[in-house]
């Protein structure tokens, strides 16, 4: 079978500024992936590499075993994206179904009218994150993790084979992120491909099957408990941290958690 | 008054305000929306520029208007792919860019003063039939392009990073968005003139954005407000006997700022405001 992801010596440059070196890896089934890295160390430059977004310099990629650039839209077209929420301006007036329901629309081709399918896959998302009361409001009443949590049922609504996710857990409760990494458990459990940025470390042991830190080259890759040690989160962030296991949990102190 | 309204030489003029403010109340909620207000201004003015081009061939001054305001918005589309700064430069330079030309062409007519008033400030009492017919053919146009992509229109305009990355051709839409306000430039430049064009564009939108939480809301109360501000300059306009642009211009700002006013978003946020400060005052105590 081919990979899901196949990325090999990828770089990506803004004009003269290079966001991502040489960055090599796979992901051979769909599974759970964490990506972690500091500010600007080139996360979102990944997912967007992968979906086509940025123009490599150099490098293959390949995902859901289409070559990217190239068969890019084969790619969009089975994802579910869920950018950084400081990109998106609550202010425009959308109702949360509207949110939800845009996925949809991307999937259906223009001129199409949505279907009762499109308004029950939107209902159901939305259920799955625990936010179906919220159907008729206003997106821009909602509460960071509650709009967090319509931006993730919009991608879910999709049905999708790949699941991206730029730090959804940032500026998030800790009940909110429970919320948020149990859905993502499930999908990933349904045979999706999830892939998660993020710098929010302590809960992620329990729920990714792989991790890669990132700093604009992949520090590590690996099953969780094989990267997250002291020495190679300190040099993903370039400072001391120092990793405390606590039975099931691992803590990790010295990564600033809501930067 | 209203007697004047059913003189046979007004209904032409009347049904030109109408469409017009139809066509902004729709145009204007994605321009509102998308920060578009600076690049309609200078489509605006590429489409006076077209007018006077057209106008020393011998052309009908609306099809100038449409070819060349449809060529700069395709134009500035491309430029502004990618580079928002760059972008807004170029946006800037072709305003006057396009601004001078038509100045240049208008200088060559020998009509010159008639013709580049009536641009500059509309001429909706001289809307010809053939003026009508093109004014009805470009509104069709305009409107069957929203009715279509309505719902692309939408994700693009709320979170256009998602949109691009779940399948939706970011670039197309931008084009079509561009084409849009060239549409309704054509359409401004007969009825309000290339100088009132964006009032009638912005206002009644941004009215409308006041009172709306959703997409739906926010085009019909702006349709409301434009239509409102359109037909109650158009009638001021003939009651007082002064320009009918000026009118309509006035309405439609009077109503933006009676929006404003009256807006609860703004109270909700005056009130955040209050909390705020006597918290800090509370602190500082
Ligand atoms: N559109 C752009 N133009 C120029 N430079 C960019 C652009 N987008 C990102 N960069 C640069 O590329 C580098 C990587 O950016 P990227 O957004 O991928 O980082 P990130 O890991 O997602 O950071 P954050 O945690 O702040 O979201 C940064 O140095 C950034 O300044
Ligand atoms: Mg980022």
């Amino acid at each position: 079978m081919r990979p899901v992801i196949y990325v090999e010596g990828l770089s990506v440059a803004y004009e003269d500024k290079l966001a991502l070196e040489e960055v090599s890896f796979e992901l051979r089934e769909p599974a759970f992936l964490s990506v972690i890295g500091p500010n600007g160390s080139g996360k979102t430059t990944l997912l967007k590499a992968l979906l086509g977004m940025v123009k490599p310099l150099s490098g293959t990629v390949e995902v859901l075993g289409y070559r990217v650039p190239g068969e890019e839209y084969e790619v969009r077209r089975r994802t579910g994206y869920v950018p950084q929420r400081e990109r998106i301006d609550p202010t425009k007036p959308v109702l949360v179904k509207d949110v939800v329901l845009m996925g949809r629309v991307a999937k259906r081709g223009w001129g199409r009218g949505l279907t009762r399918e499109d308004y029950e896959a939107a209902r159901k998302a939305l259920e799955v994150v625990g936010m179906e009361g919220f159907w008729d409001e206003p997106f821009s009443h909602l509460s960071g993790g509650q709009q967090q949590r319509v931006l993730i049922a919009r991608a879910l609504a999709v049905q999708p084979q790949l699941l991206l996710l730029d730090e959804p857990l940032s500026g998030v409760d800790a009940a909110t992120q429970d919320v948020i990494l149990k859905v993502l458990r499930e999908e990933a459990r349904k045979g999706v491909a999830v892939v998660m940025v993020t710098h929010d470390l302590n809960p992620l042991l329990e729920v990714s099957d792989y991790v890669m830190l990132l700093n604009k080259t992949v520090v590590a890759f690996g099953r969780a408990e094989e990267v997250l040690n002291e020495y190679l989160l300190a040099r993903t962030f370039m400072r001391r941290v120092s990793v405390v296991k606590a039975g099931e949990k691992v803590v990790v102190s010295g990564v600033d958690h809501h930067a | 008054m209203l007697d004047m309204l059913f003189h046979p030489a007004m209904i032409r003029p009347l049904v030109a305000v109408i469409i017009a403010s139809i066509v902004s109340s729709v145009v204007g909620v994605f321009t509102v929306l998308r920060g578009f207000s600076t690049l309609s201004a200078a489509i605006t003015h590429s489409s006076f520029a077209g007018a006077s081009i057209a106008v020393i061939y011998g052309v009908n001054p609306l099809l100038g208007a449409l070819a060349v305001s449809l060529g700069f918005s395709g134009l500035t589309a491309y430029a502004s792919r990618g580079n928002e700064r760059r972008a807004d430069v170029f946006v800037g330079m072709m305003f006057g860019f396009s601004t001078a030309i038509a100045v240049l062409f208008l200088s060559l007519a020998r009509t010159y003063t008639a013709t580049a008033w009536s641009f500059i400030v509309g001429d909706v009492l001289g809307v010809s039939l053939i003026d009508l017919y093109t004014l009805v053919a470009v509104a069709v146009v305009a409107l069957c392009i929203v009715a279509l992509f309505y719902k692309e229109f939408k994700f693009i305009t709320f979170d256009p990073e998602a949109a691009e990355a779940m399948g939706l051709r970011a670039s197309l839409y931008h084009y079509l968005m561009v084409f849009l306000i060239a549409l309704f430039s054509v359409v401004a430049v007969k009825v309000v003139g290339i100088i009132l064009a964006v009032v009638l564009l912005v206002a009644p939108a941004a009215a409308a954005y006041e009172f709306s939480h959703g997409l739906e809301r926010m085009l019909s109360l702006s349709l409301l407000v434009s239509l409102a501000s359109g037909v109650a300059g158009f009638l001021l306009s003939l009651y007082f006997n002064v320009a009918t642009s000026a009118m309509i211009g006035i309405c439609a700002s009077a109503a933006y700022l009676a929006a404003l006013l009256a807006s609860p978003k703004r109270r909700r946020c005056a009130k955040c405001k209050e909390v705020a400060t006597s918290r800090r005052v509370a602190k500082e105590v």
